[in-house]
C-alpha cells in the first residue's frame, strides 16, 4: 500500500516513522477518551458541591418552601441546565481566544453542525429527562442500566458508520458494562415503586440517547472541529434545557414563573456558582474529550474508555467531597475497586487482542483496530 | 466560506492526493490568518478522518527536511459523503 520513495536508509526511518505516528495517534485517543471519564467524575464533584452551597443549601435543607415535585425534578434540571450553560460559557472563551467563532457560527449552518444539534438535543434534555424521570418513577435500579450506553453507541457505530466491532470488542464492551454495573448495583435500595416497569424503559431511552450521542458526535468531529462541536453542544444542550425544559417542570409545578424566579436565584448565588463553574469547566474539557476521543478510537473503544465515569464519578467524589470538604456518605464501596480492575480488562480486550502480547515481532498496526 | 475543518476534507474531493503540507498551501490563500492551518492540527484532522473512512493513506515519505509525509486521498465511498454532508 505504502510506496516509499528515496533510499534504503530513508525508506527504514519513513518506516519507523510512520508505524511511530500511526501508534501514537491511537494511543493519544486511548489518553483522551479515558480523561473525559475522570473530568466527568470531576464535573459531577463539583457540580454536587456547589448543589450543596448558597440558596440550593436553602432549596434542599429542613426549611424548603419548596414541594417535593419541585424539589426532585425542576431542580434536578436547573442543576443541570446551570452546569451546561457556565460550560458553554467556557466552551465559547476557547474558540473566541482560538479564533474559531466565524467557524463556530458557519458550522451551526451546515448539515453535520444540524446533526451536531440534535445529537446535543437528544444527549442533553431528552435523554437527561428520560434519565430524571425513570429514577422517579423505577427507583434507583435505574442507574445502571444507563451504563449500557457504551454498548449501544459500539452497535450504533457499526449500523450507522460501519465502524468495526468484532467478537472480542464484544466480550470487550460486555465486560465494561458488567463492570458498570457492579459499581451501579451499590446504588440500588428497596425503593422500586409502583411503574417500575415503565421507569426501566423510559430509562433505556436515555442510555439510547446517551449512545447514540457519543456514536453521531464522535462521527460529526471527524468533520467538525471538536472545540466547534462541542461549543455546539453546550451552548445547544444548557440553551434548550434553560429556555424549554424548566419551564415545563414549571408548568408541571403549576406554576410557570417559579423557574425563572429560581433560575435567577441560582445563577445569582455566588457561594454555589464558584463550585458550579469549575464543574462546567471539568464538564467543558469531559464532554470534549468525549467527543474527539470517540472520534480517534470509534464509537466502541472510545465510549467503553469514557464509561470509567462509572468508576470516576465515586471515586472523584470521595476525594473531593468526603477527603477535601470532610463530608459523611462519600467513601467508595469497595465493589468499586474490584469493578475498576474488571473494566482495565474489558477496554484492553476492545483495544488490542491480548494474545498478541506474546507474540514476538508482531507489528503495531496489527494492533490498531479501530481506524 | 466554509469552516476550515470542510475545507480540509473537500480538498480530498479535488486533488488525487494530498499531504498536510499540500493542503496548508492549497487553503493559504484564503484561511492563511487561521490559526489551526498549521502542520500539527492539520495532520490531527487528516488522522481523524481516516480514522472514520472518509480518506486513506496512499504513500508515506521523509521529505528533504528530514520531516514524515503521508499522503491520503479519498475513495469514492468518502469522497460521496464528503460530498453529501459538505457543499461548497
Amino acid at each position: 500500500m505504502n510506496a516509499v520513495t528515496g533510499s534504503t536508509y530513508s525508506d527504514s526511518l519513513a518506516v519507523a516513522a510512520k508505524k511511530k505516528v500511526a501508534s501514537q495517534f491511537f494511543k493519544k485517543g486511548i489518553v483522551i477518551a479515558l480523561f473525559s471519564g475522570l473530568m466527568y467524575g470531576f464535573y459531577s464533584a463539583f457540580l454536587t458541591l456547589g448543589m450543596s452551597k448558597g440558596v440550593w443549601a436553602d432549596w434542599y435543607g429542613a426549611k424548603t418552601v419548596l414541594s417535593a415535585f419541585v424539589i426532585t425534578y425542576l431542580l434536578g434540571a436547573l442543576g443541570s441546565a446551570v452546569n451546561d450553560t457556565t460550560s458553554a460559557g467556557w466552551a465559547l472563551l476557547n474558540v473566541g481566544v482560538k479564533g474559531k467563532m466565524g467557524d463556530f457560527f458557519r458550522t451551526l449552518k451546515t448539515k453535520p453542525g444540524q446533526v451536531m444539534i440534535l445529537a446535543a438535543l437528544v444527549g442533553g434534555p431528552i435523554s437527561s429527562t428520560a434519565y430524571v424521570v425513570g429514577l422517579q418513577m423505577a427507583g434507583s435500579i435505574v442507574i445502571p442500566i444507563t451504563a449500557l450506553c457504551p454498548a449501544i453507541g459500539a452497535i450504533l457505530g457499526r449500523l450507522l458508520f460501519k465502524q468495526q466491532l468484532n467478537k472480542r470488542m464484544m466480550l470487550g464492551i460486555a465486560i465494561c458494562v458488567i463492570a458498570s454495573f457492579m459499581i451501579g448495583s451499590t446504588s440500588i435500595g428497596g425503593d422500586a415503586p409502583e411503574g417500575m416497569f415503565l421507569g426501566i424503559c423510559i430509562a433505556f431511552i436515555a442510555a439510547l440517547g446517551w449512545g447514540f450521542e457519543g456514536c453521531v458526535a464522535g462521527y460529526g468531529t471527524s468533520m467538525i472541529d471538536y472545540e466547534i462541536s462541542i461549543t455546539i453542544r453546550q451552548v445547544i444542550s444548557g440553551l434548550s434545557n434553560l429556555i424549554i425544559l424548566i419551564p415545563i417542570f414549571g408548568l408541571l409545578a403549576g406554576d410557570i414563573g417559579l423557574s425563572a424566579d429560581l433560575a435567577v436565584q441560582a445563577f445569582s448565588s455566588g457561594p454555589a456558582m464558584i463550585w458550579i463553574a469549575i464543574g462546567g469547566f471539568c464538564a467543558w474539557l469531559s464532554y470534549m474529550s468525549w467527543y474527539r476521543g470517540n472520534s480517534m478510537c470509534g464509537a466502541a473503544l472510545g465510549m467503553a474508555c469514557n464509561g470509567t465515569y462509572s468508576f470516576w464519578g465515586p471515586f472523584c467524589c470521595w476525594i473531593v467531597l468526603g477527603v477535601i470538604f470532610g463530608m459523611d456518605g462519600w467513601s467508595i464501596p469497595p465493589i468499586a475497586w474490584i469493578a475498576a480492575v474488571v473494566m482495565v480488562f474489558g477496554i484492553l480486550l476492545i483495544a488490542m487482542n491480548p494474545l498478541d502480547l506474546f507474540k514476538k515481532g508482531k507489528q503495531m498496526d496489527d494492533q490498531k483496530i479501530a481506524s | 466560506m466554509n469552516p476550515l475543518n470542510y475545507a480540509i476534507l473537500k480538498h480530498f474531493t479535488r486533488v488525487d492526493e494530498a499531504c498536510a503540507e499540500d493542503v496548508i498551501e492549497a487553503l493559504k490563500g484564503e484561511y492563511g490568518k487561521f490559526r489551526a492551518l498549521n502542520r500539527k492540527d492539520v495532520i490531527s484532522s487528516l488522522m481523524t478522518a481516516e480514522a472514520n473512512g472518509l480518506i486513506e493513506e496512499s504513500r508515506f515519505e521523509m521529505d528533504a527536511a528530514g520531516l514524515l509525509r503521508i499522503y491520503y486521498h479519498a475513495h469514492e465511498d468518502g469522497a460521496n459523503t464528503i460530498n453529501k454532508y459538505i457543499k461548497d
